[in-house]
């Protein structure tokens, strides 16, 4: 039962998971996941820590291997070789938990050097782009410092511009707010809900549940490496299917 | 006792051309311990797995052998088996390198593996290929934070060239032990020769230290 119809269903979608089997050493990780990702999404992942979540984005760009199954990217396999995969990386931007800033790169180079370093582009056309980009997250005024001299709060939204400034076609984010001070959390929420209104496709892992219910167009609900249940917003959070997505939210303090 | 120091002064060009040779010595031995040292961390650390076996037990065995042996072997015993002699200059330059290159080596791959593995993740996801997240991403940060230990290093390299002496490489310690013989002052020559010594080693070391602390945080992710 869906609520309402699940937003550009009439497009080919832009990531397919299919049976995504992903085992550490006796742990299992990824059990059997399937599920899809339409372009122009935001897909939120939520789940008790070590449910899959997590591992799963990290499949999606192959920072992890997959044991069984298949991602498919843009209806495409994600390829075996190193090159062909450094090419599908840059159509895929990826935000971390613990920001994952260069330190000894100022916030501006740290944007630019993807442009930089894996496109090629000369040094001030990628600065001009990067300053652009540090407008876009509100850093203006801190294009020079270095990551060690930002908030939290600030060094994430580098790492946003930093990944933006790939022009990916979907974008990562793993648990982005859960390594921040509680103040500096709504800012990064923020630029990512600027991102979800201008038609980025996203997929989230995030523990924020009042940004998945207000921002998600899709949730997904992880448990033991398996997939619990996924639906719209308000059916997850107002209405699930499943006894144990409402035991996880309940955890959590969530009342609906 | 009664100290004479003017053969100091009467013989300080033939210590001066000494101290030039151990300062030509220590920077050559320092720049080529530490290309040699980067590229055995490499190999040991990215390179196939029969070639990181050759370079931990290269690295054991430099460790485990003095530096003094290994530089008269290779003085003495390479000739032998080879036919070719080193002129001791350039035996001396081998033997400190291959030693000291294997503690390069070593601080070199912990400063590399001590950066946090999201680091390099960060480089992939941007689509980098794993040169160039070493080269953009984890060599940058790694060297600064293996400053303090390059400083050791560096100060050790330039005392080992005073072992140099024995093969006759005509360096400080080497006039110093000549002009002792002539004057029969060995007092005051070697006393000399460890101030100087001291005033060279003394701050660079400091100065290495000063850098870091101004550096440090860009290595700290």
């Amino acid at each position: 039962m869906t609520a309402q119809p699940r937003k550009n269903a009439d497009r080919a979608p832009m990531l397919v998971y299919k049976d995504v089997r992903k085992r550490y050493g006796s742990f299992t990780a990824l059990d059997g996941v399937s599920l899809h990702v339409n372009p122009g999404e935001v897909v939120c992942l939520i789940g008790p820590s070590g449910s899959g979540k997590s591992t799963l984005l990290r499949c999606t760009n192959g920072l992890e291997t997959l044991d069984g199954g298949e991602v498919l990217f843009e209806g495409k396999p994600l390829p075996k070789s190193d090159v062909e995969m450094r090419g599908v990386r840059q159509r895929m931007g990826m935000v971390f938990q613990n920001f994952e800033l260069f330190p000894h790169k100022t916030a501006l180079e740290n944007v630019a050097t993807g442009l930089i370093t894996v496109k090629k582009m000369p040094a001030d056309e990628a600065n001009r782009r990067a300053m652009a980009l540090m407008a876009k997250v509100g850093l203006s005024d801190k294009t020079a410092n270095y990551p060690s001299n930002l908030s939290g709060g600030q060094q994430q939204r580098v790492a946003i511009a930093r990944a933006l400034a790939m022009e990916p076609h979907v974008m990562l984010f793993d648990e982005p707010t859960s390594a921040l001070d509680p103040e500096t959390v709504g800012e990064v929420l923020n630029v990512m809900r600027q991102l979800a209104l201008e038609g980025m496709t996203m997929i989230v892992v995030t523990h924020e549940m009042s940004f998945a219910r207000r921002v998600a167009s899709w949730v997904v609900v992880f448990e033991k490496g398996k997939l619990l249940e996924e639906g719209p917003p308000t059916q997850i959070f107002d209405a699930p299917l499943k006894e144990r997505t409402r035991d996880f939210l309940s955890h959590l303090g969530w009342d609906g | 006792m009664d100290l004479d120091f003017s053969p100091l002064l009467d013989s300080w060009r033939f210590l001066a051309s000494g101290l030039g040779l151990t300062l030509a010595l220590s920077a050559a031995a320092v720049l080529c311990s530490f290309a040699a040292g980067l590229l055995v961390a490499l190999g040991r650390l990215y390179g196939p797995r029969w070639l990181s076996v050759i370079l931990v037990f290269y690295i054991d065995s430099m460790r485990a052998i003095p530096v003094f042996v290994v530089l008269v072997w290779i003085y003495f015993a390479v000739p032998i088996l080879t036919g070719h002699t080193f002129a001791p200059f350039w035996a001396a330059l081998t033997g400190i390198t291959i030693h000291v290159a294997a503690y390069v080596a070593e601080v070199v791959r912990a400063g590399l593996t001590s950066i946090r593995r999201g680091q390099a993740q960060a480089g992939y996801a941007l689509g980098m290929s794993t040169a160039q997240v070493l080269r953009v991403i984890l060599l940058p940060q790694a060297i600064v934070r293996m400053m303090p230990a390059f400083g050791s290093i560096v100060s050790v390299t330039i005392k080992d060239t005073a072992i140099a002496a024995v093969i006759a490489v005509p360096e400080l310690m080497r006039q110093a032990e000549t002009l002792a013989g002539q004057t029969y002052r060995p007092i005051e020559i070697f006393t000399a020769v460890m101030l100087i010594y001291f005033v060279i080693i003394f701050p660079i070391t400091r100065l290495i230290d000063r850098f870091y602390g101004r550096v440090a945080h860009l290595g700290r992710s």
